[in-house]
């Protein structure tokens, strides 16, 4: 029992509850237990002094062993301290060294970083000097392209530094001055092409004029001449390349890279349009004055328009052909508006042809620029009317001239070579004149052939207007027929209307019928000769023949005037004694001066139309008739005695034994008679004092006195009265005498009253 | 009727073609001048009234043609001229020298009392003068004609040349009729009628007829 439980407290650790109550609990009481417990210890102490004499001898020997561990220990203590010391002393340098190192590494990195950086830098600012450079030198274009790469590849791949916004911040106003410069450079271009173009069209004008002169003849010809002149042209081929295009190219490259293109072209096309509007101002504001300020207009215009057809060619976007027809076509119409108004003021056919043929050669250029010539064509015929009319103008002058001193009496020629130098210019038929003996006379006077020289020579300046001018030969000929007509009809008629407008000595009449008769004959072969130098087929049907009948019948009217107002002056010659007692027999001194003058001009009348001496004589003959009749009723002729009536019957009678002979041929038989006939029956019926016949045979249809109005016949009678009345005043009448009287005043009453019923 | 006129003067002007005549008419009845010379065919004439001393007196004045091939026509009018003008041209001593020839063809034409007068004409003409004034004067005393120089451009003389041969004429005139009529008692009319008188023994109506 006690054994035990001391074994199970040295067996279990813990939970010894168990094993203490059954100590107390136990059969001997704790004292049993307390001294199994001290037999324990002592055993136990036996064990530990047992096991501390085994171990003694082992433990002096540690303890010696660890004495001498411990010098040991000190001497390694000692060695390590010294190391430790050497290492310290050592590594201080490395240290630093290594923190130098690593500073210089880091340094190096730097650099190399900055290196790097660099590198993207250089470009940039080589670029943007370079960019300075080109902007100085005023090559913008390069210049922008540069700002281009400056700002689109470069700076972005630069870092953002406060010197690449700077350059950033410059690169717009850069740009801008890029742009005004190259504006600046477009309206220096633009002033430039402004001078260059009337050279340019000069030129083209010129090479246009050597193009339609070319033919093989002449380039055979012209090679021969300089053969070396073919060969060294160096200067301009084309008239634009005058012109250096190059600024504007420039420009418009220049706004396309700054995405202005549309805006450049729209302010170039509105700069052009407002040059061309200058340009159609002629700036010699008359342009009529000289074929200079003619010539440098056109060209002028013409410059301006093969400049922009060139830039349309040259692509570029510049010029579209819709604009330039458009800028032409209104063009064109103020040109032609211009020129008309100009040339209408001309009056010089010359300088109107120079002005015909600039314009001319000016729609040649046009035609090989391929801008259309409306309404020029239609200018140069309005044009050709005005030539005509310049010409005329002019032809009239040369007319007047002639005529002012043309003699109108027929050329007369006294040798062969005058009769040969007469048939050179004026084409008549001279068979009949060949036989003749000098002098020879032409019928016609040296009016004629003048005439028709002129007429030639105006047909010439004429036709010069419409060479050139594509007209075929029949057209043209059939123009210049129309011209040469109209010049004959109308300017000679004018000038020989003008002519008639004073009064002309007769025989100058005269001639002036015979001369527009040949003349007239003479248009055939004016058309003849149009035919000939136009090359077109003579036209034989003409309507001529009254081309001067206007003038013929002026100068035949004037031929009559001119006898009459000849019978006037003989009749105011007239001096009747109207109380005469004893007639002379023998005609008035004025009525035979007339009538033998009156025969002479007759007689010398020969070359007329017969038409015209009949007309002629008639009206002289009237003019007689009515002349003496009013003579003998004048009312301011208050007496008339038988023995003035038989005078004036005796001068009657003269006038008739004229008109009775037929002065000229072409007469109705006894027809100038019948102007006398109601003056020859009141002088029979008062001198046959036939007063019964005539009272019974009044108002019957031919009768012998039918002509003899009641009036008329009172008013003889009354003068007749009075007349006998003076001379008897004194005298007794004698019977008969009284008888008369008597019947006198029957008839008298009677003539009145039939007067009263007519009346 | 009133009577337009006293007394009707023929006169007649003769004279080279080209010498002035038809100019001097013109220059007479028209006071104007033509540069352009038209020669005269065959005979023409022309009327104007004068104030001669308070008488009208009308004179027909005819221009001849100075061309020979004219002569027969115009010789036939010397035989009823009062007065003849003889012209030649002071620039055409031809025509100064054929004056000679003209008188003489009025002695064998013309009535014997016919009056005459020489005209020097153009002397305008200065610088082309052929004929001086001294050596027409010299021909007119010879022939004891009355000589003026006349112009018809310049119209110098003309006038005077025309009155002072109606003047004569007319002097003439009244002369032979103060011979034939006993002085005193003339009506206008009355001479009128003597004129006519006065005319008629060389009215040359007898021979127009023959023209
Ligand atoms: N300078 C000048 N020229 C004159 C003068 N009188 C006439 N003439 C010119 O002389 C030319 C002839 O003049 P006319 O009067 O026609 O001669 P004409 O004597 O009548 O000649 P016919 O009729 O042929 O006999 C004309 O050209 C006139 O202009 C004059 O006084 N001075
Ligand atoms: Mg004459």
């Amino acid at each position: 029992m006690t054994n035990a439980t001391i074994q199970e407290i040295e067996g279990i650790d813990d939970y010894w509850g168990p094993a203490f109550r059954s100590v107390y609990e136990g059969e001997g009481g704790h004292e049993a237990f307390v001294q199994q417990l001290d037999e324990r210890i002592q055993q136990h102490d036996k064990e530990i002094e047992k096991l501390c004499n085994f171990y003694y001898q082992g433990f002096i020997d540690s303890i010696r062993e660890l004495l001498q561990v411990r010098s040991h220990a000190e001497e390694l203590h000692a060695e390590i301290s010294n190391v430790d010391a050497n290492v310290k002393e050592s590594t201080e340098s490395l240290c630093t060294r290594a923190e130098e190192l690593i500073r210089a590494r880091r340094v190096e990195l730097n650099i190399a970083s900055t290196i790097e950086k660099m590198e993207l830098c250089l470009p940039l600012l080589t670029t943007y000097s370079k960019l300075k450079s080109q902007v100085e030198a005023k090559r913008y274009y390069p210049a922008l392209k540069t700002l281009e790469q400056l700002e689109h590849v470069l700076l972005p791949r630069v870092g953002p530094y406060k010197w690449c916004a700077q350059i950033s911040a410059d690169i717009p106003r850069l740009r801008q001055a890029i742009q005004d410069a190259s504006m600046a450079d477009l309206r220096d271009f633009l002033e430039n092409i402004r001078t260059l173009s009337p050279q340019v069209g000069a030129m083209a004008l010129v090479q246009t004029q050597d193009m339609l002169g070319r033919s093989l003849a002449n380039i055979v010809k012209n090679k021969k001449e300089n053969p070396l002149q073919s060969i060294e042209s160096s200067g301009p081929q084309c008239p634009h390349e005058l012109v250096d295009f190059s600024p504007l190219h420039r420009c418009l490259h220049i706004h396309t890279v700054l995405g202005a293109k549309n805006d450049f072209v729209q302010y170039y096309r509105a700069q052009r349009k407002q040059q061309a509007r200058l340009v159609l101002i002629p700036s010699s504001g008359n342009l009529h004055d000289s074929i200079q300020s003619m010539k440098s207009y056109l060209n002028a215009v013409l410059g301006f328009f093969i400049l922009e057809e060139h830039l349309l060619t040259t692509g570029a976007g510049l010029v579209s052909k819709d604009w330039l027809l458009d800028t032409w076509s209104m063009s064109v119409t103020k040109v032609a508006s211009t020129l008309r108004t100009n040339t209408s003021l001309i009056t010089d056919p010359t300088l109107m042809l120079s002005i015909k043929r600039q314009i001319v050669l000016f729609i040649n250029a046009l035609k090989c620029y391929g801008l259309p010539t409306d309404p020029l064509p239609l200018l140069l015929q309005e044009m050709a009317e005005h030539y005509t009319e310049v010409l005329m103008q002019r032809w009239v002058g040369i007319f007047r001239d002639i005529l002012d001193n043309a003699s109108f009496s027929p050329i007369e020629v006294k040798n062969q070579e005058e009769y040969d130098a007469v048939m050179d210019t004026f084409p008549c038929d001279g068979d009949e004149m060949e036989t003749q003996p000098f002098p020879r006379k032409f019928p016609f006077s040296s009016l004629v052939p003048a005439v028709y020289v002129q007429v030639k020579e105006f047909i010439y300046a004429w036709l010069k207007y419409s060479a050139g001018l594509g007209l075929g030969g029949g057209r043209r000929a059939a123009a210049a027929r129309h011209s040469a007509s109209l010049l004959l009809s109308r300017s000679f008629t004018g000038c020989l209307s003008a002519l008639f407008r004073r009064p002309l000595p007769l025989m100058q009449l005269v001639q002036i019928i015979v001369d527009t008769q040949y003349l007239e004959d003479a248009t055939s072969f004016l058309y003849e000769f149009i035919s000939n130098i136009t090359g077109s087929e003579l036209v034989t049907t003409q309507a001529a023949g009254s081309m001067f009948q206007a003038a013929r019948d002026d100068a035949e009217k004037q031929i009559c005037d001119n006898l009459e107002k000849k019978v006037d002056e003989f009749l105011d010659l007239e001096n009747y004694d109207w109380l005469l007692v004893e007639p002379s027999g023998q005609a008035s001194s004025f009525v035979t001066d007339m009538l033998s003058y009156l025969s002479g001009v007759l007689t010398s009348l020969e070359q007329l139309p017969e038409r015209a001496r009949v007309a002629a004589v008639r009206a002289a003959t009237n003019r007689i008739a009515t002349r003496l009749r009013n003579l003998l009723l004048d009312p301011g002729v208050r007496q008339v005695s038988s023995g003035a009536l038989y005078q004036l019957d005796l001068d009657v009678i003269q006038c008739e034994q004229f008109a009775a002979g037929e002065p000229v041929p072409g007469l109705r038989e006894g027809e100038l008679l019948e102007h006398f006939a109601s003056l020859r029956q009141l002088l029979d019926l008062i001198t046959g004092w036939d007063w019964s016949s005539y009272l019974h045979d009044i108002g019957i249809e031919g009768g012998k006195y039918a002509l003899v109005t009641p009036r008329d016949a009172a008013t003889l009678l009354e003068k007749l009265k009075e007349a006998e009345q003076k001379s008897s005043v004194f005298s007794v009448l004698k019977k008969n005498e009284r008888d008369r009287r008597k019947l006198l005043d029957t008839v008298l009453k009677q003539l009145k009253q039939l007067q009263n019923q007519d009346g | 009727m009133a009577k337009t006129y006293d007394c009707l003067f023929k006169l007649l002007l003769i004279g080279d073609s080209g010498v002035g005549k038809t100019s001097i008419l013109f220059r007479f009845s028209e006071d104007a001048f033509n540069i352009s010379f038209i020669s005269t065919i065959g005979i023409d004439f022309k009327i104007r009234t004068i104030d001669l001393d308070g008488k009208k007196v009308k004179l027909q004045i005819w221009d001849t043609a100075g061309q020979e091939r004219f002569r027969t026509i115009t010789t036939a009018y010397y035989r009823g001229s009062m007065g003849i003008m003889l012209v030649y041209d002071v620039t055409n001593e031809k025509s100064f020298e054929n004056i000679k020839n003209w008188i003489r063809n009025i002695e064998e034409n013309a009535s014997a009392d016919v009056e005459k007068m020489i005209l020097g004409n153009k002397c305008d003409l200065d610088a082309k003068r052929q004929v001086s004034k001294e050596r027409g004067e010299q021909l007119a005393v010879e022939y004891q004609i009355k000589f003026v120089e006349t112009s018809a451009k310049d119209s110098l003389n003309v006038e005077y040349a025309f009155y002072t041969l109606a003047r004569d004429i007319k002097a003439k005139m009244e002369k032979k009729q103060e011979a034939s009529n006993p002085p005193g008692g003339r009506s206008g009319a009355h001479q009128l009628k003597a004129n006519e008188q006065q005319r008629k023994p060389t009215s040359w109506l007898s021979r127009c007829s023959v023209l």
